[in-house]
């Protein structure tokens, strides 16, 4: 071979070799740069779940008044729920994460303690103080770390009417009324031989712990339990009011047979799509928003009604209380928190519930919600709640909700479910 | 090469030294491109994956060093220890079935390659091979969830109706099923590439000797595709332990952990627990089972040869 060939053979080979620097380097140097043509206009990242069906189009004319305003370009990606910490904890590790993010309770005392989120209180004016109606919900761990955007959506006990009035019952206030409905409700319609209608219409197959919102918090509450114990540093969700409301879900399955079979592979919002709405089921719980969003839009036939609660020892539901926080990553906090209080401001929140109705975020802002639920959310405050923040929420509800699919699914009895829940956890916490 | 070689030897003495660094410097710089790559994303990873192991680590904080502590959580880890269990039923099923499965179809097709069904079965089977496993999952998913999936409806008929991924029973074998289905193709490539291989003679002799088409297939055809089979198998073991994205789309490891494989586990821990520590712990155990699994076939393909 002649020394020319082998030059320009090797200096291929090292041309490939330094490329590949090269690459990454000028993609960093784009990035640095940015997409604007312009050098001058910041770039705001905002990060958000799918709160309604389809948010995009709706949230661009409000982040683009805030563009017009300030100068600046925000760049809005939705995130889906199921992989929505894990999102958040790579991106921040990488310094890649969102200048605005949306928080849940669950997921707020992981990101705090390693620093990921700002405290918000040197940026808050006695005005906000008086206007925003969940901003005693931020606060937690020593500081005020979000400002409520998703409230007053609280999980609800649907029933079908037709069913009810066919066993002659009226809409369940107590468990009693609940478990006997259930059980008379499921049944063979047809005379088919095969069970057609069933009491609870409960989906157990979310491979996340997202369904513990309607499957399990309500129960919990009513049973007089609670999650954590008030030092935060144990759980008592196994003691005999947890095992209360856990053993009535398994009786519901096993014994009365009130669940359809395929509950342990769909999730909850399939099962009130597929079997509730359909009109194979006395109850499903769900969010009250999907009465006007899911169930009057695709199931005009549908008969139902709602109740907030049941009452046992006592009433309780679930109702998260989301937060828009400022991360401790951004590069202008100022305008990173100019562009939450826009977004939160009434013109925006009331644009926003035009499409997604909810309760009022400000007290400036009028209620767009469902006419149906106004009562119940300005009245009954106390009956519905968020989570209590606390430590390694993520990983101890990912761990109960795992339990309890085994104990729906037979493989545990529900105070071996749950006492192995709670000793994970409380193993988890004293580690902390 | 044989040229650079011939072009050392034809040197004088004094250079060759000289020129014999040149080619092997030259040679190295032939490789240097794939061993940053092969340093960089897979020999470095393993080293940190150790290290980390001995750490508690979020990913977002600094690790802190806690000895052999996640070592000892292995022992007490239900979910783990179940990850475990599924994982070596998974490859204890899935690789024969795969293997005899993959087999039969290169035989038959081998035998009745000009036929139009044998032509159309081999592209067809080789579709989902292709196809991105996220894709098939999510696919599966409303054939084996769905309430008007044509799947249920079948079985519904003939009078039962299995929750296919709900029923912690035979979760586990859906999945596996779904695997087969998968993987199968790509295998049966393999065999009509060893079976190609196979001299005509000797099929031709044992016809002669009044051999049936069994007598063929199990005292020439096998013993000649013992290479293949070999491959088949160790690449079947080593892929059924890093059965992931099936998994994740379809059940997640659901329900309760009924379908918990070990990558799976890692995945949780690392981005839904944050604890990377503990992750790289079960990690490295994944680890030493597949790198066994390697050793042992490098040494059953060693004697081979």
């Amino acid at each position: 071979m002649k020394l020319i060939n082998r030059i320009m053979i090797l200096t291929l080979v090292l041309t490939m070799a330094l490329s590949s620097v090269g690459c990454s380097k000028s993609i960093e140097t784009a990035a640095a740069e940015g997409p604007s043509a312009s050098d001058e206009k910041q770039e705001i990242v905002l990060w958000l779940p799918p709160i309604g069906e389809d948010d995009a189009p709706v949230w661009e004319p409000i982040l683009k008044e805030y563009e017009e305003t300030n100068n600046v370009d925000v760049t809005l990606e939705i995130i889906p729920w199921d992989n929505y910490p894990e999102k958040y904890a790579t991106a921040i590790a990488a310094g890649k994460g969102p200048d605005v993010g949306y928080m849940y309770a669950e997921m707020f005392p992981h990101f705090i303690e390693v620093g990921a989120v700002e405290d918000l209180t040197p940026y808050l004016s006695e005005e906000d103080y008086e206007n925003f109606i969940y901003i005693n919900d931020g606060k937690m761990m020593g500081g005020l770390y979000g400002l409520g955007i998703e409230a007053a959506n609280p999980a609800v006990l649907y029933y079908n009417k037709d069913i009810l009035e066919s066993l002659g019952e009226e809409a369940p206030k107590t468990w009693a009324d609940f478990r006997r409905i259930s059980k008379a409700a499921t049944q063979d319609t047809d005379g088919d031989g095969k069970i057609d209608q069933w009491g609870l219409a409960q989906g157990w197959g979310r491979s996340m712990f997202g369904d513990l919102n309607w499957n399990w918090y309500g129960f919990l509450w009513q049973a007089g339990g609670e999650l954590y114990n008030d030092d935060l540093k144990t759980v008592r969700f196994n003691d005999e009011k947890g095992l209360k409301a856990a053993t009535l879900l398994y009786n519901l399955k096993f014994e009365d047979e009130a669940l359809p079979p395929n509950h342990m592979s769909k999730t909850n919002k399939e099962m009130l799509t597929t079997t509730f709405g359909e009109g194979n089921a006395a109850f499903c719980i769900w969010l009250s928003s999907a009465a006007g969003e899911i169930l009057d839009k695709n199931f005009e036939a549908l008969n139902y009604d709602f109740v907030l609660s049941l009452e046992d020892e006592s009433k309780g539901t679930f109702a998260s209380v989301d937060q828009l926080t400022l991360m401790s990553g951004a590069e202008n906090k100022e305008l990173a928190f100019g562009l939450m209080e826009h977004i939160l401001n009434a013109k925006s929140m009331t644009e926003f519930h035009k499409y997604h109705p909810r309760a009022p975020i400000s007290k400036d802002e009028p209620y767009q919600g469902d006419p149906r639920l106004q009562e119940m959310i300005e009245t009954q405050n106390g009956v519905y709640r968020p989570l209590v923040v606390a430590p390694h929420g993520v990983e101890v509800y990912n761990q109960l909700w795992t339990q309890l699919q085994m104990m729906m699914a037979g493989e545990k009895t529900p105070q071996e479910a749950l006492d192995s829940a709670a000793d994970w956890s409380n193993e988890l916490l004293a580690d902390k | 090469m044989a040229e650079l070689s011939q072009w050392v030897y034809d040197t004088p003495a004094k250079k060759t030294k000289r020129k014999w660094r040149i080619w092997e410097m030259t040679s190295y710089a032939y490789i240097l491109p794939l061993l940053v790559i092969l340093i960089g994303f897979y020999v470095i990873p393993i080293v940190m994956s150790f290290a980390l192991s001995f750490t508690k680590y979020n990913i977002m904080q600094p690790p802190t060093y806690i000895g052999a502590k996640n070592y000892m959580k292995l022992f007490t880890d239900e979910t783990f220890i179940k990850s475990i269990q599924n994982t070596f039923l998974f490859m204890i099923c899935v690789v024969p079935i795969q293997t005899i499965g993959a087999l039969l179809m290169a035989v038959w097709l081998t035998a009745w390659k000009r036929s139009w069904l044998a032509r159309f079965v081999q592209s067809v089977m080789f579709i989902p091979v292709i196809s991105s496993m996220i894709l098939i999952g999510i696919v599966w998913r409303i054939l084996l969830n769905g309430d008007t999936s044509p799947l249920n409806m079948v079985v519904d008929w003939l009078g039962f109706a299995p929750d296919w991924l709900g029923d912690s029973d035979i979760a586990l074998f859906t999945l596996m099923g779904i695997s087969i289905w998968k993987n199968i193709g790509y295998f049966m490539v393999l065999y009509i590439a060893g079976l190609m291989e196979i001299p005509a003679v000797y099929h031709e002799a044992a016809k002669v000797d009044g051999a049936n088409i069994f007598q063929e297939f199990f005292a020439i055809t096998i013993p000649c595709l013992r290479k293949t089979t070999v491959l088949v198998v160790f690449l079947g073991i080593i892929w059924s332990f890093q059965i992931f994205d099936l998994v994740y789309t379809l059940t997640g490891g659901g329900p309760g952990n009924a379908t918990m494989t070990m990558v799976v586990h890692i995945f949780n821990l690392n981005f839904k627990q944050f604890n990377t520590g503990y992750a790289m712990t079960v990690a490295n155990v994944l680890f030493l089972i597949n790198a066994t699994f390697v050793i042992v076939q490098k040494r059953f393909l060693k004697s081979d040869s």
